[in-house]
């Protein structure tokens, strides 16, 4: 499958020696859905921003379909979606003047689609943007992000904000759009529900970094978390060194150690690295593994 | 037969597919022939991503459960897949072994194990779950 989002080694700072991303690399391919995961501030906006042009990286590179989205702008935008986390829409202006705009910016658009999508969010052509609520402000963002059916969709915190249907509402529409366009989505969210819902694999940012890039299958059978006595390894070497460990925290008494691999596999290896017995590995659901893995030490 | 998904599961969602179908299967709930809902029915149903509902049925087709047939759509399959009988009973019986020590080490007692297991057999042949989605 060809890559259609691709970046390399990106960084970028905001402050001099304080990089906000910090050689980020990973890649998606067509159709493919991957969730953005990370603390507030581990950089996925920034990324997102890169990923649209909006920003330069530092360094490395960052190829949309192939072109760099800050020389290549127009052929780019023309084939990408976007919902901001902030998206400011015009407030003066009704949805029917926003999407007329949009429609006269877009040649491809879908008037079908754009007719179905009022229909389903039950908007209302007349309604002035600054009178919607919140939720129905990103379904006009969202309807005016998909409507020319771009390659790649790109949500930044579609759910922020929104309550528990209008946040259905919204993964309902992302999940047609998938299956009847074939969109490729990368999105970043805070609602571990929701990424375990639609995302096929995930990318975990910390501080910078990818921390973590795998699909979220695997993820589910093939990691898990032990809990180690802190009396069992003072220090947490022992449990480091194990192979496949890749995170350590100390909760209270106890070290908290994500490990690749099943529960029975790591029991062995901890077994073999610290001569402890019968330590308990236990599978996680994802929110419990990314507390595990970005959430620091609670000593 | 409906099926029910809980994103923060123990199993994974394709996983959490895959027993309910065999599940349906093994207790007649879904016959030999039937059809199953299309990988875009049932993906929009249970929002979920179409590529999980792929994996479960490539998975169940993989292991002879059920077959695609092409611009048709997906069946439980007529003929489904015979283990070997002998094998087969050693199994259970190994099984049940695994149950029984399992329940008497927790306390319980026999009527109280065969009514766990009628209680199962009940779920297995009618249908008892939450979200009603038709497959």
């Amino acid at each position: 499958m060809k890559p259609i989002l691709e970046f390399a080694n990106v960084s970028r700072s905001y402050k001099k020696g304080v990089p906000v991303l910090d050689g980020v690399t990973f890649s998606m391919t067509e159709g493919e859905v991957v969730g953005l995961l990370g603390r507030n501030g581990a950089g996925k906006t920034t990324l997102i921003r890169i990923a649209m042009g909006m920003l330069y990286p530092h360094a490395g590179s960052v190829r949309v379909f192939g072109l760099s989205p800050t020389d290549d702008p127009v052929a780019v935008k023309k084939r990408i979606g976007y919902v901001a986390e902030d998206q400011v829409l015009p407030g003066r202006l009704t949805i029917a003047e926003l999407t007329a705009f949009h429609r006269y910016l877009f040649p491809h658009w879908n008037e079908a689609l754009e007719r179905q999508l009022f229909e389903r969010f039950e908007l209302s052509t007349g309604s002035k943007i600054k009178q919607l609520s919140k939720g129905q402000a990103r379904q006009v963002a969202l309807l005016c992000a998909v409507c020319h059916r771009p390659e790649l969709l790109i949500l930044d915190e579609p759910a922020g904000g929104l309550d528990p249907a209008a946040r259905r509402e919204f993964l309902e529409t992302s999940i047609q759009l998938l299956n009847r366009e074939g969109t490729a989505i990368l999105f970043s969210s805070h609602h571990m529900s929701d990424v375990e819902r639609i995302g096929g694999r995930v990318v975990l940012l910390d501080k910078g970094k990818v921390r973590l890039d795998r699909d979220l299958d695997r993820l589910r059978e093939e990691t898990c978390v032990a809990l180690v006595p802190r009396g069992s390894d003072p220090e947490g070497a022992g449990i480091e060194r194990t192979p496949g460990c890749l995170g350590v925290r100390l909760v209270f008494d106890e070290w908290h150690a994500v490990f690749d691999g099943a529960p029975d596999f790591v029991r062995h290896e901890l077994h073999e690295s610290l001569g402890v017995n019968g330590i308990r590995c236990v599978s996680m659901p994802l929110e419990e593994m990314f507390i595990e893995l970005v959430g620091g030490d609670r000593s | 037969m409906d099926i029910f998904v809980n994103p923060s599961g123990e199993l994974s969602i394709y996983r959490q597919i895959m027993r309910q179908i065999t599940d349906a299967i093994a207790g007649g709930r879904l016959k030999a022939g039937e059809k199953l809902a299309s990988h875009r029915e049932l993906s929009e149903q249970l929002v979920i991503a179409p590529l999980t509902v792929k994996k479960a049925y490539d998975e169940l087709e993989a292991l002879g459960f059920i077959e695609t047939q092409r611009g048709r759509g997906t069946f439980v399959c007529a003929r489904l897949p015979q283990p070997d009988p002998v094998l087969q009973e050693e199994q259970i019986r190994e099984a049940a072994r695994k149950l029984l020590s399992q329940a008497y080490l927790a306390g319980l007692r026999l009527p109280a194990v065969m009514k766990i297991l009628k209680d199962a057999d009940r779920e297995l042949t009618g249908a008892v779950s939450t979200e009603k989605v038709k497959v």
